[in-house]
């Protein structure tokens, strides 16, 4: 059971800067998804903590223990790997056990018996005696994964386990994995570039980029109330959509439509939750975000108001589920999900409904969200709960 | 195939292999025809050659000296391929773990290879010369007695090191290429599970190198039995007393020394065929042993 702490923590390879100062809290028995796009220096924090990289600044603290110069071994962590690292030429039993025999802190005993219960965990008893040749990429997983899980690390750090596996499978694995960190409970860093994937296993997700921590928070909190314009559409498939608008005594207006802000009176700042800078001014150029789901066809949604936008339909693209149109509202593009089966054809003009509690305003400049229409204030407990970190 | 249609026509790509077979024609499959003819003959200059049978052969089988040559080829080979494989190992695995001038290092285990093999055994007799070299005092100082020209021992440790030296940086060139493609991961793996260096050597990165280094045991195999002649040429002309006396330097003295080519053609066949059962063996061994990636 372990907590660990980074302050200020930043490596740079030459002269590129990898992580640039990061301070976080990672909370014994968490599971904490770190989620960015390539190259935002998640794989590096990763590394970082588990002792492959060497800070350039900063400090890594376990348990009250500085850590920061400290060898990978003697971090008592755990790593699985994207290519899953499992050494090719022994059985998946010998791959499972080689660390901890050539460690010598264990005795045969207790190998051979923590290597049964990890394989009744991971339902890999048949797997033992096989090479990883003769596996499938989820049963090479499923050893990467047991051979992490028998040293009972004080830490688990997982680079992008699943990135190598077939969809299905990969649906199937990240629900086996947020089960097993629910029996194991041990702290648990998670790096991936998949926003589902952090969304669904993530206990608190962080979002990274250019090195820096833009947002953590719980997945939900991350959707409904985005720090900044990044995570805004970094978070949500497919991603909100972002039109330039002039704030007016409590409206957003467009060259096309003008929207009335709830809640919104005299540039008191709402729902966001940091950074006491944030508000709205009159006269002040904004960016509206408001996500696919949010926008509706007002036939659909006869109660939602008067207020509605027209756009035209530049093209549809049926998802199945639902029917994505990529439009224009004025000169501005837009993505809305209508229902499936909307009879509705590319050049036709549409009209929209929104919800109202779904809107969001950003700073044009630094990206900092500067309102969410819904009041943050009003799930405090969705507050506190986040705030503990 | 598509490669066929490079060319016009047969008789256009028949003209450019040409050099190519006129060369191997005439200068490997002829005078291995032509050796293997002259071993059944009695044959040397100024007279007619004499067809013996099997008479050149009979005299090798029934030479002690010839036998002794055997065993000395046979322990000086197995000393010159496990050195150079050993060493070369462990120099590799050492420029693999260092993080800054891995080239100056590769360029310094490597350069040996570049010489000439003469330059090389002129090189390692002023280095280790019973009067004059350099390595002399400080391993005389060790209290041993230097004396290589005269105690055969010595003399088979000393060409066998020229030859494990000269050696290493065509192994080294091939293993660090192998080392260096063993993913990252399997190392960080290791590393964040306590293996040890050495460990980690012979439990991970040889295992996966097992194909690089079955060739290049074949290599050096056929380097000791052949590529060492100057080695004993300039260093010990086979002496004191014949041991280091290797089929090879054998097969050249009793040809060009002594002129007897019939029987020195017998050698050169005994030897290749030693040296292809070698290779013969070596080739069971690598495809059960070898791990060819997956």
């Amino acid at each position: 059971m372990t907590t660990v702490t980074l302050h200020n923590l930043r490596k740079e390879f030459d002269d590129v800067v990898a992580v640039n100062g990061i301070d976080l809290e990672i909370i014994d028995g968490e599971f904490l998804v770190i989620v960015g796009p390539s190259g935002c220096g998640k794989s590096t924090t990763l590394r970082l903590l588990a002792g492959l990289e060497d800070a350039t600044d900063g400090e890594i603290v376990m348990d009250g223990r500085d850590v920061t110069a400290v060898e990978p071994k003697d971090r008592n962590v755990a790593m699985v790997f994207q290519n899953y690292a499992l050494y090719p030429h022994m059985t998946g039993r010998r791959n499972i056990t080689f660390g901890m025999k050539s460690s010598g802190d264990f005795t045969d005993e207790e190998i051979d018996r923590r290597v049964e219960e990890a394989a009744e965990t991971l339902d890999i008893a048949d797997l033992l005696d096989r090479k990883p040749q003769a596996m499938s990429g989820g049963e090479r997983q499923r050893v990467a994964l047991g051979r992490a899980i028998v040293r009972d690390p004080d830490a688990f750090l997982m680079d992008e386990p699943l990135s190598n596996l077939d969809a299905k499978l990969r649906i199937q694995m990240r629900a086996e994995l947020a089960q097993l960190h629910t029996s194991l409970g041990t702290t648990t860093v998670y790096v991936t570039h998949d926003q589902t994937e952090a969304m669904t296993l993530g206990e608190r997700v962080v979002v990274m980029n250019d090195g820096r921590i833009m947002q953590v928070d719980e997945p939900q909190t991350l959707y409904d109330f985005p720090a900044n314009r990044f995570v805004a559409e970094f978070i949500g498939d497919p991603a909100m959509n972002m039109i330039p608008v002039d704030i007016e005594n409590g409206t957003a207006v467009h060259d096309a439509f003008t929207i009335q802000l709830p809640n919104a009176d005299g540039g008191v700042r709402n729902g966001v939750k940091e950074g006491g800078d944030a508000s709205i001014r009159d006269g002040q150029r904004a960016v509206l975000g408001v996500r696919p789901e949010d926008l509706y066809m007002a036939t659909d949604r006869p109660d939602t108001g008067d207020e509605t936008l027209n756009a035209t339909v530049n093209v549809t693209e049926p998802l199945g589920d639902s029917l994505l149109l990529h439009c224009s509202i004025g000169e501005t593009p837009c993505k809305i999900q209508a229902k499936a089966r909307s009879e509705i054809r590319p050049d036709d003009t549409v009209s929209i409904a929104y919800d109202p509690a779904r809107l969001h305003l950003f700073d044009p400049e630094s990206g900092d969200a500067l309102y969410h229409s819904e009041s943050y204030a009003s799930s405090e407990s969705a507050a506190a709960a986040a705030d503990h970190g | 195939m598509s490669t066929r249609e490079i060319f016009d026509s047969r008789i256009e790509s028949g003209l450019l292999l040409l050099p190519t077979l006129l060369v191997t024609v005439v200068f490997l499959y002829y005078p291995t025809a032509l050796a293997f003819r002259t071993s059944f003959f009695d044959s040397s200059f100024g007279r007619a050659e004499v067809f013996v049978g099997l008479e050149n052969y009979v005299e090798l089988l029934t030479s002690s000296g010839y036998h002794q040559s055997i065993i000395i080829s046979v322990v000086f080979a197995a000393v010159v391929v496990g050195g150079v494989v050993v060493v070369s190992l462990y120099l590799t695995f050492l420029i693999h773990e260092v993080d800054t001038g891995q080239g100056l290092y590769l360029i310094s285990v490597i350069w040996p290879y570049a010489l000439p093999p003469a330059v090389g055994a002129l090189v390692f007799l002023f280095i280790t010369h019973p009067t004059l070299g350099v390595l002399t005092g400080p391993i005389e100082s060790l209290g041993v007695e230097v004396d290589w020209f005269n105690n055969g021992s010595q003399a088979f440790v000393v060409v066998a090191l020229a030859a494990i030296w000269k050696q290493i940086g065509y192994n080294v060139i091939f293993m660090i290429a192998a080392m260096n493609n063993v993913p990252d991961t399997l190392t960080e793996t290791a590393e964040l599970d306590g293996v040890g260096g050495l460990r980690r050597l012979v439990s991970v990165y040889i295992p996966i190198m097992t194909p690089t280094i079955f060739f290049l045991v074949i290599i050096n195999t056929i380097y000791a039995f052949f590529g060492t002649f100057a080695f004993v040429d300039l260093l010990t002309s086979g002496g004191p007393s014949n041991a280091t006396n290797i089929l090879i330097f054998n097969l050249y003295q009793e040809g060009f020394s002594f002129f007897n080519f019939g029987i020195a053609s017998a050698k050169s066949v005994v030897l290749f065929v030693i040296v292809g059962v070698l290779m013969f063996v070596q080739f069971q061994i690598t495809d059960k042993y070898s791990y060819y990636g997956g």
